[in-house]
C-alpha cells in the first residue's frame, strides 16, 4: 500500500536563524535548513571525518589566501536552505566584517559515505537550484570523486535544478577547480 | 526521491507548544503535529465545514449529560503528537480541562482530498495512542468509516493500525461505544 505523507511546514531562513538564536534547539543537534525542511545530520564515521580534514588542506592549498575554506559552517543558499556543506569555498579573503554566512560559492563539497542518494539527488538539485557552478561528492564507498558542473533547469529533480555535466574520477587522476585554474588536485590525496 | 526519504527533525509536544507560545507559529499557521512532524493542514471546502457543524448536532443530541464535544480543538493525544481532530468527545465539562485533553473516547475527522491520509496516517496514529473509536465522514463516497480495536501493525506508518472497519451507508446506523444506547442515522452526518 502507498503510504500518503502529510505536507510539513517549512521554514524560512530567516525564521531558522531565529529559531537558533532563541535557543529552540538543543546543543548538541546537527541540523540544516534544506528548502525549507529541518534536516538531521546523519552522525559521521572516522573516514568522513578524515576526508573532511584532506580535503580542507588540499583546497586551501589549490585557492590560497584569497580564498575562504569552511569546513561544516553555514552558507546562506536561499530564502529557504542553510545548510552546512562538509567543505565549501567562498571569495575572501577573510576579514572582520566578512559576511558571517556567505550567499556566493564558487565550490561545494560534500563526503558522501551512508548520505550518497541524499547527496546526489536532493542536495545536488538544491545547489543546481542555488547555481553554485561546481558541486563534488567524495564517494568513499565507491572510492571516486564525482564533480558536478553546469547547473541548467531540470524539471524531473527534487528542486528543479540538476547539474548537466557529471565526471567521476578516481584516485589516479586529477582534478581543477572551475575557479582555480592553475592547481591541480590528486584525487589520492583526498581519499582517507 | 520523494521528500519523505529526507530524515527531518521531529518535535516533541512540548517544544511545539513552545513554539506557538513564543510566537513562532501563530494563528495563521494551520498546523497540526503529528508523530513529530509539523503538518499542514489542508483548507476546508463548504462541504467540509457544513459536515463538521452536521457532526456537532448529531454527536451532542445522543451523549448523555458527563461528555462534550471539542470541535477542532488540540488533544494532548501522546509525547509528539497534538492533532486538532475535527470533533473529539471527551470526558467532562470544558472547565474540567487546564491542558489539552489527552483521552477523547471517539474522535471524528471530516475527509474528502484528505481522504488517504485520515485513513493511513492519522488512523494510525489514533490506534497507536489507543483511542477506542474513530470515525472518518468520507464526504468522497458518502459512508461512515466506523473504525475500533487498535492493535499492533508493523505494516501502518506509526505501528498500530485498527482491526475492524465498518463502511456505513446513509440509511444505516451507528451508536458510539461511548453512548451506547444511542443510535444515529449516518444521512445526518452527510451534507
Amino acid at each position: 500500500m502507498q503510504t500518503t505523507y502529510p505536507r510539513t511546514r517549512r521554514w524560512t531562513r530567516a525564521e531558522y536563524d531565529r529559531l537558533i538564536d532563541k535557543g529552540v534547539f538543543q546543543p548538541d543537534e546537527r541540523l540544516e535548513l534544506l528548502a525549507g525542511h529541518l534536516v538531521v545530520r546523519e552522525p559521521q564515521g572516522d573516514p568522513h571525518t578524515l576526508a573532511i580534514e584532506l580535503a580542507n588542506e588540499a583546497l586551501r592549498t589549490a585557492f590560497g589566501p584569497e580564498w575562504r575554506v569552511r569546513v561544516q559552517l553555514p552558507i546562506a543558499l536561499d530564502d529557504e536552505s542553510e545548510p552546512e556543506p562538509d567543505v565549501s569555498v567562498a571569495p575572501g579573503p577573510l576579514r572582520e566584517d566578512s559576511e558571517a554566512k556567505p550567499s556566493r560559492l564558487v565550490l561545494v563539497v560534500e563526503i558522501a559515505q551512508s548520505s550518497l542518494t541524499l547527496d546526489r539527488e536532493y542536495k545536488a538539485s538544491l545547489y543546481a537550484r542555488a547555481r553554485v557552478p561546481e558541486y563534488w561528492i567524495l564517494n568513499l564507498g565507491d572510492r571516486v570523486l564525482e564533480v558536478y558542473r553546469e547547473p541548467h533547469p531540470d524539471a524531473s529533480a527534487p528542486h528543479g535544478w540538476a547539474y548537466r555535466s557529471r565526471q567521476d574520477l578516481a584516485a589516479g587522476e586529477h582534478v581543477t577547480p572551475l575557479a582555480a585554474p592553475t592547481a591541480r588536485i590528486a584525487v589520492a590525496e583526498l581519499l582517507p | 526521491m520523494s521528500e519523505s526519504a529526507v530524515r527531518t527533525r521531529r518535535w516533541t509536544r512540548v517544544e511545539y507548544d513552545k513554539l506557538i507560545e513564543t510566537g513562532f507559529l501563530g494563528p495563521g499557521d494551520k498546523i497540526e503535529l503529528l508523530g513529530g512532524q509539523l503538518c499542514v493542514s489542508e483548507p476546508q471546502n463548504n462541504p467540509h465545514a457544513t459536515a463538521i457543524s452536521l457532526g456537532l448536532e448529531a454527536i451532542r443530541h445522543a451523549l448523555a449529560p458527563g461528555w462534550h464535544v471539542r470541535v477542532q480543538l488540540p488533544i494532548a493525544l501522546d509525547d509528539e503528537s497534538e492533532p486538532e481532530p475535527d470533533l473529539a468527545v471527551v470526558s467532562g465539562g470544558p472547565r474540567d480541562y487546564a491542558d489539552h485533553p489527552s483521552r477523547p473516547a471517539l474522535v471524528v475527522e471530516v475527509a474528502d482530498s484528505s481522504l488517504a491520509l485520515d485513513r493511513e496516517h492519522k488512523g494510525s496514529l489514533y490506534a497507536r495512542a489507543r483511542l477506542p473509536e474513530y470515525w472518518i465522514v468520507n464526504l468522497v463516497d458518502r459512508v461512515l468509516e466506523v473504525h475500533r480495536e487498535s492493535g499492533p501493525d508493523a505494516g501502518a506508518p506509526y505501528g498500530w493500525a485498527y482491526r475492524v472497519v465498518l463502511t456505513l451507508g446513509p440509511d444505516e446506523h451507528v451508536t458510539p461505544l461511548a453512548a451506547p444506547s444511542a443510535r444515529l442515522l449516518v444521512a445526518d452526518f452527510l451534507p
